[in-house]
């Protein structure tokens, strides 16, 4: 009797097991297919399509010739990639700087704080569409900025995006201020996690709040920097909106604010070379991978969030 | 149901919010060393002079671009003037009549509106078996859901377009290339799974064991026990999402053809480069871009650094 009955209790724990389950793959069966659809198999289908001359539709086999023309393509190193590095490597440290300085300036004891923190986060979630076109406007030649340099006495005519000199540094300058309120809520976390002791005790040993900061705060902080300067380092590597909106499509004037995702996607969609464009794709990928890779290796998971 | 046991808000959405650890904010400081009260006082005075002047540093393109979409045209160019001599909406008037931004609005508002709904679905039957439910293959899986946060949007640029002009059409016999297709992509997000199993493990489990006491099947329990309760994992989930396609620019850009399907950036930035003088229209767009995420932000500050917070498994 005791045994049948132990036996059933088995059997439908058993059966419960199954259908619990059965009623976890239903549920995460639409997600899962989505994931496999769009992210998973087109990792594969990329490097398929990149190995062949590939317009609307698959054209001929050619191996590794979109790879060979990539590496001696011209416009790709020295405009598409060169910019793409130059425009990492200034807007990187600006984002950190700028960033970490709101970060402290909001971590205070003062009043108007949450204020202070909206204020300097909104630029950050705002449409980048209308942010540059705003920008675009307050860089005009007649625009806000050269007016105002004109008062000072700085007498510049020029529209700022459409000179081949300037339009690259004024969009990073652009970026570095949109992106900081993003950097300074990875900051905050990271200062947040300091403990008090650590600040009483240099308080105790007579250190000022500069002399704390660089002495103390700035190396505890070392967690935090690393994983804004991946953050930043991918997300400069990705520049396409304001390239977009700003060079007109084309990454004018003359190629100068031309990026590499920039490049990808007029390779796609304006020349309707696809299997060129898979190939810098995969490129990308394998660069951005990397820069991923060290920081898992270095830190493991991130940590700050 | 709702009894004492509601959970806290679990730690993803409240570690990093913007009132968080706000405690002692608002109250005066401890008094100072006697003799450095002045100093103090000196030092207060350059803090929040400096905090306001960077406030309204920041907040100034946004400020010329109101003032501009208010004035006429002939303004623009007749010399600098912080207010508008002339207040008027004609601004706002062409941009949504003249050059068509009612339908652009719209379209963006579809577009916006599917992969919220579809997320806020989707993520949290998802989210719910990842952190509820015994599977084989579980852990794996949310992995591989995880692992998609590390293949970037160019990389996918060419398959899925691929995919979208040849492979699908030929299964569903739709044509794919336009807001169906940027909608179809967005569906559910490895981040919005994400926000959702995070807050079901931290719902004690006690609530389903009653209901599953009471005779409740899984979908039963999900949706009566489950979902009541995530309220703030489903609007950060929702607001996170609806900023993200509203604001929108990479897919809009590959995808949509149709000057009728254009949404908000797109038709910003193609309407810049035709009528690059016509500023108070133009800046009018700007602000219809801007404001539904402001007034989203404002009522719901807190959700949108949930985002932020789970940016830390993008890395």
């Amino acid at each position: 009797m005791a045994v049948v009955a132990r036996d059933r209790r088995v059997r439908a724990l058993g059966t419960e097991r199954v259908r619990e389950a059965f009623v976890g793959y239903a549920f995460i069966a639409l997600p899962m297919a989505f994931f496999l659809l769009f992210f998973i198999f087109p990792i594969g289908y990329a490097f398929y399509i990149s190995r062949y001359e590939w317009g609307i539709f698959k054209g001929e086999f050619v191996g590794w010739d979109n790879y060979r023309t990539l590496f001696h393509d011209s416009v790709f190193w020295q405009h598409a990639v060169r910019n793409t590095l130059v425009y990492t490597a200034v807007v990187v440290p600006l984002q950190m700087t700028i960033g970490l300085s709101l970060a402290v300036l909001v971590n205070q004891a003062i009043r108007f704080r949450t204020f202070f923190r909206a204020a300097f986060y909104f630029p950050s979630i705002a449409a980048s569409a209308a942010i540059a076109t705003i920008a675009i406007y307050i860089l005009a030649s007649d625009g806000l900025l050269n007016t105002i340099l004109g008062h000072l006495g700085y007498h510049h005519d020029n529209a700022w995006f459409t000179q081949q000199s300037t339009a690259l540094p004024a969009i990073t300058a652009l970026n570095a201020w949109t992106t900081s309120g993003t950097m300074m809520l990875f900051y905050l976390a990271s200062l947040q996690s300091i403990p008090t002791e650590v600040y009483e005790a240099a308080a105790i040993d007579g250190a000022g709040p500069w002399r704390t900061f660089w002495k103390v705060t700035f190396p505890l902080l070392k967690p935090g920097h690393f994983f804004v300067a991946v953050v930043s380092i991918i997300g400069a590597l990705q520049m396409f909106d304001q390239s977009f909106i700003i060079g007109g499509g084309a990454g004018g004037p003359n190629y100068s604010t031309l990026t590499v995702v920039l490049y990808l996607y007029n390779q796609a969609i304006q020349n309707i070379h696809f299997g060129y464009a898979a190939a810098v794709g995969l490129v990308l990928f394998l660069f951005i991978f990397t820069v991923t890779l060290i920081q898992r290796l270095l830190f493991g998971k991130a940590e700050v969030a | 149901m709702a009894d004492e046991k509601l959970p806290a808000t679990p730690s993803v959405l409240a570690a990093e919010t913007f009132a968080a650890a706000d405690e002692g904010a608002d109250k005066a400081p401890p008094p100072g060393i006697p003799g450095r009260e002045t100093g103090d006082r000196i030092r207060t005075a350059i803090v929040y002079t400096l905090m306001f002047g960077i406030a309204l540093l920041f907040a100034i393109p946004f400020l010329w671009s109101v003032s501009t979409s208010l004035r006429p045209t002939a303004e623009t160019v007749a010399g600098f003037s912080l207010l508008p001599h002339e207040w008027t909406t004609i601004g706002y008037h062409d941009m949504f009549h003249k050059y068509d931004f009612t339908r652009y609005t719209i379209n963006s508002a579809i577009i916006a509106g599917a992969v919220t709904i579809s997320n806020v679905f989707l993520a949290s039957l998802g989210g719910y078996a990842f952190a509820r439910l015994r599977f084989p293959g579980r852990e794996f899986l949310f992995l591989l859901v995880l692992g998609t946060l590390m293949i970037p949007d160019q990389l996918r640029l060419v398959p899925v377009y691929q995919m979208l002009v040849n492979i699908l059409p030929k299964w569903v016999h739709v044509d794919l290339v336009n807001q169906k297709g940027v909608i179809l992509i967005q569906l559910v997000s490895a981040t919005s799974i994400f926000l959702m199993r995070q807050y079901f493990l931290t719902i004690p489990r006690d609530l389903e064991e009653a209901a599953k006491l009471d005779g409740a099947g899984y979908f039963k329990t999900y949706r009566r026990v489950m979902l009541p309760l995530a309220g703030p994992a489903l609007a950060a989930v929702a607001i996170l999402m609806f900023q993200g396609t509203w604001n929108g620019l990479f897919w809009p850009a590959v995808l949509l053809q149709d000057r009728a399907e254009y949404t908000i950036p797109i038709a910003l930035t193609f309407f810049r480069q035709i009528y690059s003088t016509q500023w108070p229209p133009l800046m009018a767009a700007s602000v219809l871009a801007i404001v539904p995420v402001l007034v989203l932000f404002i009522a719901f500050q807190r959700y949108f650094v949930a985002g932020v917070a789970s940016a830390g498994v993008k890395g």
